[in-house]
């Protein structure tokens, strides 16, 4: 049996802790529970009431016996169970005391994915633009996350070979999740052509918390835009599986939004941003 | 030639804008200099010419087999290996600067450092209920939660490990950006990997605190049994025990502070909190 010093408040969050205080005796895998010291409850930030219960879930430490080739190495690096593929598989989540309603209590919004998805120049990164824009003035934190700029950086390993781009997808997905953890209205714009990867970074929030907008432009008029020169390098067969062209993109069956909207086909990125504003207000991401 | 058209104030951070406006003939790889709008945000001005790069996209040859096939995913060239190669950045007309006003803080990654048990994950919650209480947003990333979504299709093979520790680094680099005071919380025993992630980031924000536990105290500690397992021969490679753990050459912050070996997470968090403040990381 583990022995855990329960901590000083405010600090409940880790199994490692070695403040004084009293000893609690728990499994190596249990739950504590440490109630909130009154200090936390008077906590002055906006007007809110943050008072958790903190959890602490001791991590999951299991003895694999590394006698057989299957079981990768183990370093110190958070241990856990390694299945016959080497993955990690009963990892627990460190559960720290200031979560995400507190930061959202702080940042005065919910945290959200709005995911952008198009054909290449249906607007995507413009519209993007103009509605970080439009939240900066009322003063939310947004943040892009463009296909180019994760490839700059995180998914600066991947090709552009199917699996990878798959793997693309999936990681801004999972950076997203974070953002939007963190409070942030996290705004990615990608093309994302095929359903079911959009469909698995859906599945990664709360419900509501994924905002898919389809940028329903028709593929004339953003091959007539071209602002890349893509289209015509396609069309000249210079690039194989673009989408729109050789490869298909599979248009949303049930997105939150759908720009721009019926009968105002000419919507500037503006006025488009102010249709997405409207619905986050109205869905009461703008406030905590 | 491609045709841009300029896009309407205040929108001005993509070639892709279609808006009515006049048009702009650019090369296909250029620079547009839209007209500054101003933001109204705590009085200052927020004024800044946004520069448009239109997307370097190029037509690769797919006749060779090694080329790999280019979706409309933003294709950049192709270098024969497949990887994307001049990746041009779409420019937000929201920055850094204007996230850091609306915070009043400035981003940086706080990269936590030591052996399994020598208290990273408590100094890390320590430091974040610390900088909230004083209105700061923060965010932990911490190895295990990482590893349940991003880095979910790693194994514990060397080279995951090095690739788990990059794409923390990479992930921190964007709530840095993003404004966000960003604590990392990782074993990341390599000098090289923290290196990769320090190299990431402009100087001074990626702050390097090094929890200086001998291992005899976390060994002693063992809050998640490894050690006892390690020397049990039952895990191999465990760092400190048959895995190197590199201390940094030149830390910002080494904790505990010398003379004050027993401090508590409370206190550590405060020498952090003093080390951001002097920095000037606790304002805009």
């Amino acid at each position: 049996m583990v022995l855990l010093k329960a901590i000083r408040p405010a600090i409940c969050c880790s199994s490692s802790v070695f403040d004084g205080g009293h000893l609690i005796p728990v499994d190596k895998v249990s739950f504590v529970k440490f109630p909130l010291p009154a200090s936390w409850l008077s906590m002055r930030l906006n007007s809110g009431n943050n008072a958790k219960l903190s959890l602490i879930q001791a991590t999951e430490e299991s003895s694999m016996p590394i006698t057989n080739d299957h079981a990768a190495a183990i370093s110190g690096e958070n241990l856990h169970q390694i299945a016959a593929n080497g993955k990690a598989t009963n990892i627990v989540w460190h559960k720290s005391p200031i979560g995400k309603l507190n930061r959202q209590e702080l940042l005065q919004q919910k945290g959200c994915v709005i995911w952008i998805t198009g054909l290449s120049g249906s607007g995507k990164s413009t519209v993007a633009c103009a509605l970080c824009h439009a939240l900066h003035s009322r003063g939310k934190l947004a943040y892009i996350l463009d296909g180019d700029n994760v490839r700059h950086g995180l998914n600066r390993d991947l090709s552009f070979k199917a699996e990878d781009r798959a793997e693309n997808i999936r990681r801004i997905g999972e950076v997203a999740k974070l953002f939007a953890d963190a409070g942030i209205i996290c705004i990615a714009s990608v093309i994302s052509p095929y359903r079911k990867d959009r469909d698995a970074c859906r599945a990664l929030l709360p419900e509501g918390d994924f905002i898919e907008v389809f940028l329903n432009v028709p593929l004339h008029i953003c091959e007539a835009r071209d602002p890349k020169g893509l289209y015509k390098l396609a069309r000249a067969g210079k690039i194989k599986g673009f989408t729109g062209i050789d490869d298909p993109y599979e248009p949303p069956l049930h997105c939150e939004l759908e720009l721009p909207q019926k009968g105002n086909i000419c919507a500037s990125p503006c006025e488009m941003a102010e249709t997405m504003i409207s619905y986050l207000e109205e869905k009461g991401y703008l406030q905590a | 030639m491609a045709a841009l058209k300029m896009v309407q104030p205040p929108v001005s951070c993509s070639s892709s804008g279609s808006d009515c406006g006049p048009l702009v003939p650019v090369p296909k790889i250029g620079f547009v200099k839209l007209p500054s709008f101003s933001m109204g945000l705590n009085g200052s001005n927020y004024a800044r010419l946004s520069l448009v790069q239109a997307t370097e996209e190029s037509n690769v040859a797919m006749t060779n087999g090694r080329a790999a096939v280019v979706s409309g995913e933003n294709p950049p060239q192709m270098v024969t290996n497949g990887k994307a190669g001049n990746i041009v950045w779409h420019r937000s007309s929201v920055g850094k600067v204007h996230r850091q006003e609306l915070l009043q803080q400035k981003g940086c990654v706080i990269w936590i450092t030591g052996l399994s048990g020598s208290g990273k994950s408590t100094l890390a919650c320590a430091l974040c209920q610390a900088l909230y209480s004083r209105g700061k947003l923060t965010y932990i990333l911490d190895g295990d939660n990482v590893r349940h979504g991003l880095n979910r299709d790693l194994t514990f093979k060397a080279e995951d490990r090095a690739e788990n520790i990059r794409r923390i680094g990479e992930v921190a680099k964007l709530f840095v950006d993003a404004g966000v005071i960003c604590i990392a919380s990782v074993i990341s025993p390599y000098r090289r990997d923290r290196d990769a992630c320090r190299a990431l980031l402009p100087e001074g924000d990626f702050i390097e605190v090094f929890m200086d536990v001998p291992i005899e105290i976390c060994e002693a500690r063992d809050p998640k049994g490894l050690y006892k397992l390690a020397r049990a021969g039952k895990i191999k490679g465990f760092t400190g025990v048959d895995d190197p753990y590199e201390p940094p050459l030149n830390c910002e912050l080494s904790l505990p502070p010398k003379g004050n070996s027993c401090a508590s997470p409370s206190e550590m968090a405060e020498t952090v909190m003093s080390y951001l403040e002097e920095k000037g990381y606790l304002q805009a």
